[in-house]
């Protein structure tokens, strides 16, 4: 009996704060960091060698990073846009919200299409086609559609945004559908399922990783065509900010808007996943096991 | 669950199934009859892809057949009129590879059934469930994915999802394939002891013909491809059985019996192998 009491008591799993607090702990044993924080290192320190420390032929135009940098955290920036410049947040809110509301169409609208194209052959079989002939179209071609279709400056902005991201979406989640394993559909049926439990209980939850691996590559499209048609036609978000200032020659904030606009999408896709890892808890948890 | 004994009495009658990928007809069952009696646990082994588990999709609904019909219980499932039989809880089918859904809890995998059918309330269906899965051993691990289980595990929460909906016959397709031999002896207790209390009737398709003659009241031997009924060894070890009868001399001869008729059949799936091959 001693001995069963010296024995370790199994530790209640950590949850919520404590849980990313363990993680975190955990991942700083690892080389992971490490290795990140050398990564971006080794970036920053190529940039500056070929920019400002050896000054290379086609490299010494550019603003070196630490240029970018010092007029980044500038509260008096020489060319008019800082981390102290309301004009700065300006530019960041309307391409967030852009985002926004491109994002949540195309999810609205994409991830129902493509559910219903891969459970109902006879969808599918109408929608394809039409899908396959529109998704190859770039995105570029459709400006002059979209402002010819679309009045003002916002909205032809938020459409190109949102077909973008809506092809990725639908196609990702039929191929969710698709990669969904017969037995479970059989499993189903014979335990005495209707079409909608079928659809409900394994249709929707069986398609998530593929939902959600599309829709981290659907923002990531929603801001590259974002920023394609704030571009062509905008007075302001983070595109607009880019091409202005290569138009006026302010170099230093279309690198600094270039770097934002990373950060932001990074940020974005972050959300994303944090999203689908809590939707999907089954399979953080057997993937946890699998030491991943 | 008393009352199951009686039912669950399966007519297979001159089933016939050709299967047409490709414009080419490949006959995967030839005039096959056999009758299982209700409550009887019936161990089919052939040949790998001989038309045993055609046999089960026809059966559980998931598959078409050309010729005959299949009866449960005298009432038809499907035949001439009606080739494929509609799917339902009363056939419940345990898989090869295990079909709990990754996404629900063990919990929610076995009150799924009674819920979609609209026999129970969800909380009601749940009480249930906890309390079989604590019945089969696995009360510690209700709340748990499947992703987080043992195989073993997984397998018999896949049977106590099964029995939840009082089913007429359990349909099992090679469900202990890929395990060791310890799992698998611990397995077929369970399954036996399962089978003690509620006397479901089983359709077994395994390759092993220890785990076939351990388990079954009857081992039915299918021939190669097209399957036919070739050979039924009638299994007369009493129940209840345990590990003890593995080694007994009865269990040894059966075994003999069974293993004669098999390795015929395959060497003539092996031969039809190597001449599709070359």
């Amino acid at each position: 009996m001693a001995e069963q009491k010296s024995q370790p008591k199994l530790q209640q799993a950590p949850t919520g704060l404590a849980l990313i607090f363990y993680k975190w702990k955990v991942s700083l044993k690892t080389p992971t960091p490490y290795l990140m924080a050398f990564g971006i290192a080794l970036w920053i320190g190529t940039y500056y060698l070929l920019v400002e420390g050896w000054k290379l032929p086609r490299f010494n135009k550019l603003p070196g990073p630490v240029e970018v940098i010092t007029e980044w955290l500038s509260r008096d920036p020489d060319w008019g846009i800082s981390l102290y410049t309301p004009e700065y947040y300006d530019h960041i809110i309307v391409s967030c919200r852009r985002i926004l509301i491109a994002f949540t169409i195309a999810t609205g609208l994409g991830v129902p299409l493509g559910l219903f194209m891969g459970w109902s052959k006879t969808f599918r079989d109408y929608a394809f086609p039409l899908l396959e002939t529109l998704r190859p179209i770039p995105i570029l071609a459709w400006v002059p559609l979209a402002i010819l279709m679309f009045s003002g400056l916002e909205t032809p902005v938020i459409y190109l945004a949102t077909l973008a991201s809506l092809f990725v979406t639908i196609l990702n989640t039929l191929l969710g559908v698709d990669s969904i394993d017969e037995s479970y559909f059989r499993a189903a049926n014979c335990l005495g399922s209707k079409p909608r439990h079928v659809f409900w209980h394994v249709v929707v939850p069986g398609s998530l990783p593929f939902v959600f691996t599309g829709l981290q590559i659907s923002i990531g499209v929603a801001w590259f065509s974002l920023v394609a048609a704030e571009m062509v036609s905008g007075q302001f978000g983070l595109g607009y900010m880019i091409v202005d200032s290569y138009m006026n020659i302010t170099y230093v904030t279309m690198v600094i808007g270039m770097l934002t606009l990373g950060f932001v999408g990074w940020i974005s896709s972050v959300l994303v996943r944090m999203v689908g890892n809590r939707m999907m808890q089954w399979r953080v948890r057997a993937m946890a096991l699998e030491g991943r | 669950m008393a009352d199951i004994a009686t039912k669950g009495a399966i007519s297979i009658r001159n089933v016939t199934k050709i299967y047409d990928p490709e414009g080419v007809n490949v006959m995967a069952v030839d005039n096959c009859s056999l009758e299982i009696a209700a409550g009887e646990v019936c161990m089919i082994v052939g040949p790998s892809g001989c038309g045993k588990t055609t046999l089960l999709n026809a059966i559980a609904g998931f598959h078409s057949i050309t010729e005959g019909e299949i009866l449960l219980d005298g009432e038809l499932l499907c035949g001439p009129a009606k080739p494929l039989s509609e799917q339902g809880a009363d056939r419940v089918v345990v898989f090869q590879n295990g079909a709990l859904f990754p996404w629900k809890t063990l919990i929610d995998n076995v009150a799924y059934g009674p819920i979609v059918q609209g026999v129970m309330g969800k909380s009601e269906a749940r009480d249930k469930a906890a309390g079989l899965l604590a019945e089969a051993g696995l009360g510690d691990v209700g709340k748990k994915f499947p992703g987080e289980i043992s195989s073993g595990m997984a397998r018999r929460a896949e049977i106590v999802r099964a029995l939840i909906n009082n089913p007429k016959v359990l349909l099992l397709d090679e469900p202990y394939r890929a395990m060791d031999s310890l799992t698998k002896s611990i397995m077929h207790e369970a399954l036996l002891e399962v089978y003690d209390r509620t006397k479901v009737t089983i359709f077994f398709i395994t390759h092993d013909l220890e785990e076939a003659i351990f388990l079954g009241d009857r081992v039915v031997v299918m021939t190669t491809r097209p399957a036919k009924t070739k050979k039924i060894v009638e299994v007369n070890i009493p129940r209840p059985r345990d590990y003890k009868t593995l080694s007994s001399e009865e269990f040894r001869l059966l075994v003999e019996e069974t293993k004669d008729a098999v390795h015929e059949e395959a060497i003539k799936a092996f031969e039809a192998g190597e001449r599709e091959l070359a």
